[in-house]
């Protein structure tokens, strides 16, 4: 009996929380806008990063200006074997339109495919799959122009001599593989810079840490390091503190607000900074023209900035830098 | 008044009581069969109570999200999501029978990917418009690396006896950072095309993805070689009493290596289905299927101490975490709810194990 009494509590409890939960994720779109109210879900690439936190920002202020819902998830790892159920299970929740980030350029055809089948419209944000036939838009940085701007700027930082180490999340990522490409591309036409062979940290900070320090230890000649990302810039940034290294000129990609402290810290020397709130606002505006039976455009690539401690506080680069929360 | 109420539930009481006695003595007689053993087995282990839960949630779930979550897509999209992690769970069913643990599927099932694209891929080749006959060895080279390191796990645990969790965990790293090693952490990106169209292909009147029936085969084969059959005997004797089934005459030394072996080949396996499914390495991927796979085993009901285990527990302990996923996705709640969600189900089905555990020592 008691066995029975426990499972029943807890039921009742998960659907007590499910019951309430479901109610506050409702708003109320509002029917006053003239066009329908479409559902829409973004589909981040990872939860919780400040990239993707800022793009929803962005996405749910557009939302809410043209009167359309807006649900946001995403898995909680860069994985595409995580990613996979989260893009099944928002098929299945049929909203009209999906943004998503594919963690996988390949991977995640199959699904997505399914999901474009199923009568959604899909628009690609950040990342977008190999085949794009079937996506209302891509909308993304334009990483290898980043990669060109990262290579310029460090190498005017490290007086364009000395080696340079590439800390890359994982091959396979559209957008991170063509910002290598850019940086790699500009170093040639800087020959006095050896570009070290490129390594990868599955997102992992730890693992970027490690890398750091094991090439400052193989590389006394180490001038500088060019991260991919947000979470590689924080691990380096730590690699870089252990070995209380205050020559090595860093400069990464993403403007969080760890990376922001760092710049003022003087942890880091310059910010390739996207534009994911544009990114989301972006998306939002495609996939509901879709829906609206609008022309769409197929391909559409933001802006980009590098900062450095100068710029920082100006108030035109204020756009450029990633939020913890929308406020 | 109330004199008469308690008599009356009283009578009430007495009338079901006696209802019932004939529905429990035919039960009685029915679980003296074999076939009534093993019905009675089944439910007496939390594989029953976890069942429940189960259609339980799936229900709660289709009433929150009318038409969206218990439809054909999402029921299937769940089983094929399931299929790998089901395969590796099986095996990990088995190492826990024993009261062991393997922490190494993950990246065995990793490994083995990396290893058999790479031989389908042999000399840079493209194998994307490769025969049978590559495939095939495809094939056989994932389940030869998951072999290899399974062996590896049970020679280690059972003749060097270094305790499982340590083993495993040891030649987890090693199959990671060997997979890495080999692929130059590339992504393989081409494999034959066959591959990719078994991993969509459907069965069944179109309706059942094939990696999920694979799934259900080596889930049915692994219930009858563990409820059934000499091998299953001896592998939950081992996880009850190691010294005793030494003393009763099994080769514990040699099973525990079978067992192993058995893991690591599922792994092979479940590799070989992820390359199907994905078209491609995803060497950045499964990197929590081992604590899902345990985790599952655990919520079917098997015993962390090993002696106690059921294969239809562990499935319905792979879909469970699934339902919960594709659920709260569905209803549009943040992503890290979803894990709470299976945290707190992991906990709740353990604690009416350990429940049920106490009151039948008390009896």
């Amino acid at each position: 009996m008691r066995i029975r009494t426990v499972i029943m509590m807890g039921l009742v409890l998960i659907t007590v929380a499910a019951c309430s939960s479901s109610a506050t994720t409702q708003p109320s779109g509002g029917p006053s806008a003239a066009a329908k109210a479409w559902n829409l879900t973004l589909i981040q690439g990872v939860a919780g990063d400040p990239f993707y936190v800022t793009m929803a920002c962005g996405a749910q202020a557009e939302a809410t200006k043209e009167g359309v819902n807006l649900n946001v998830t995403g898995g909680n790892k860069w994985d595409a074997t995580v990613q996979k159920p989260v893009i099944d299970s928002v098929t299945a929740a049929h909203p009209d339109g999906v943004m998503v980030a594919p963690d996988d350029s390949k991977a995640l055809l199959a699904p997505l495919k399914a999901m474009s089948d199923a009568g959604i419209k899909v628009t690609f944000v950040d990342t977008k799959l190999d085949d794009t036939s079937f996506a209302v838009s891509s909308i993304a940085t334009d990483n290898l122009a980043g990669g060109t701007l990262a290579a310029k700027t460090l190498a005017q930082l490290v007086g364009d001599k000395g080696t340079v180490l590439v800390v890359n999340v994982d091959p396979g990522i559209s957008t991170t593989d063509a910002r290598v490409k850019g940086f790699t591309d500009e170093m040639k036409n800087h020959p006095n810079i050896t570009v070290l062979d490129v390594q990868y940290t599955h997102d992992d900070p730890t693992a970027a840490t490690t890398i750091t320090t094991a090439t400052l230890a193989a590389h006394p000649d180490l001038a500088g390091v060019f991260a991919t990302n947000v979470q590689n810039a924080e691990g380096v940034a730590t690699g870089l503190k252990q070995a209380s290294n205050t020559t090595v000129k860093t400069i990464a990609f993403d403007a969080g607000p760890k990376q922001i402290e760092d710049l003022n810290n003087g942890i880091v020397q310059g910010l390739i900074a996207q534009d994911p709130y544009g990114i989301g606002v972006a998306g939002v505006q495609q996939t509901v023209l879709a829906l609206n039976g609008g022309s769409t455009t197929a391909t559409i690539q933001t802006q980009l900035a590098a900062l450095t401690k100068d710029n920082v506080n100006d108030p035109t680069m204020q756009k450029y830098l990633y939020k913890a929360s929308c406020s | 008044m109330t004199g008469v109420q308690t008599s009356r539930t009283e009578s009430i009481r007495r009338s079901i009581k006696a209802r019932l006695k004939p529905v429990a003595e035919r039960w009685g007689s029915f679980s003296r069969t074999r076939l009534g053993s093993v019905v009675a087995r089944t439910f007496s282990t939390n594989a029953a109570w976890i069942f429940l839960l189960l259609v339980v949630l799936m229900f709660i779930f289709n009433f929150l999200a009318p038409g969206k979550f218990f439809t054909e897509f999402n029921v299937r999209s769940m089983a094929e999501n399931v299929a790998v992690l089901l395969v590796i769970a099986v095996g990990e069913t088995f190492v826990m029978a024993t009261g062991g643990i393997d922490l190494s599927v993950g990246y065995v099932l990793l490994f083995s990917g990396v290893t058999s694209a790479q031989v389908m891929n042999w000399g840079g080749k493209d194998s994307t418009n490769s025969g049978w006959d590559v495939v095939l060895l495809g094939f056989v080279v994932a389940i030869g690396s998951g072999l290899a390191w399974g062996v590896l796990n049970g020679l280690v645990v059972a003749k060097a006896k270094v305790p499982a969790l340590i083993a495993t965990l040891g030649t987890l790293g090693m199959s990671w950072g060997l997979a890495e090693i080999l692929s130059n952490g590339q992504d393989l990106r081409y494999l034959p095309k066959i591959i990719a169209d078994m991993g969509a292909s459907r069965v069944i009147f179109d309706k059942v993805p094939l990696v999920v029936i694979v799934a259900v085969l080596v889930a049915a084969m692994g219930g009858v070689i563990l409820s059934l059959t000499k091998f299953g005997r001896y592998t939950l004797a081992i996880g009850s009493n190691q010294e005793a089934a030494r003393r009763a005459g099994i080769n514990v030394d040699r099973h525990l290596i079978s067992v192993y072996a058995m893991s690591g080949t599922l792994a092979g396996l479940a590799g070989f289905m992820s390359l199907a499914i994905f078209t491609t390495t995803t060497i950045s991927g499964h990197a929590n299927d081992n604590l899902q796979a345990i985790a599952a085993v655990v919520i079917g009901g098997t015993s962390l101490m090993g002696g106690v285990a059921t294969v239809a527990g562990t499935t319905i302990g792979v879909c469970i975490p699934m339902v919960l996923f594709s659920g709260f996705t569905i209803l549009g709640y943040q992503s890290f709810w979803r894990d709470v969600a299976v945290g707190a189900v992991l906990i709740l089905a353990v604690y009416t194990d350990q429940l049920r555990r106490r009151r039948r020592e008390r009896r």
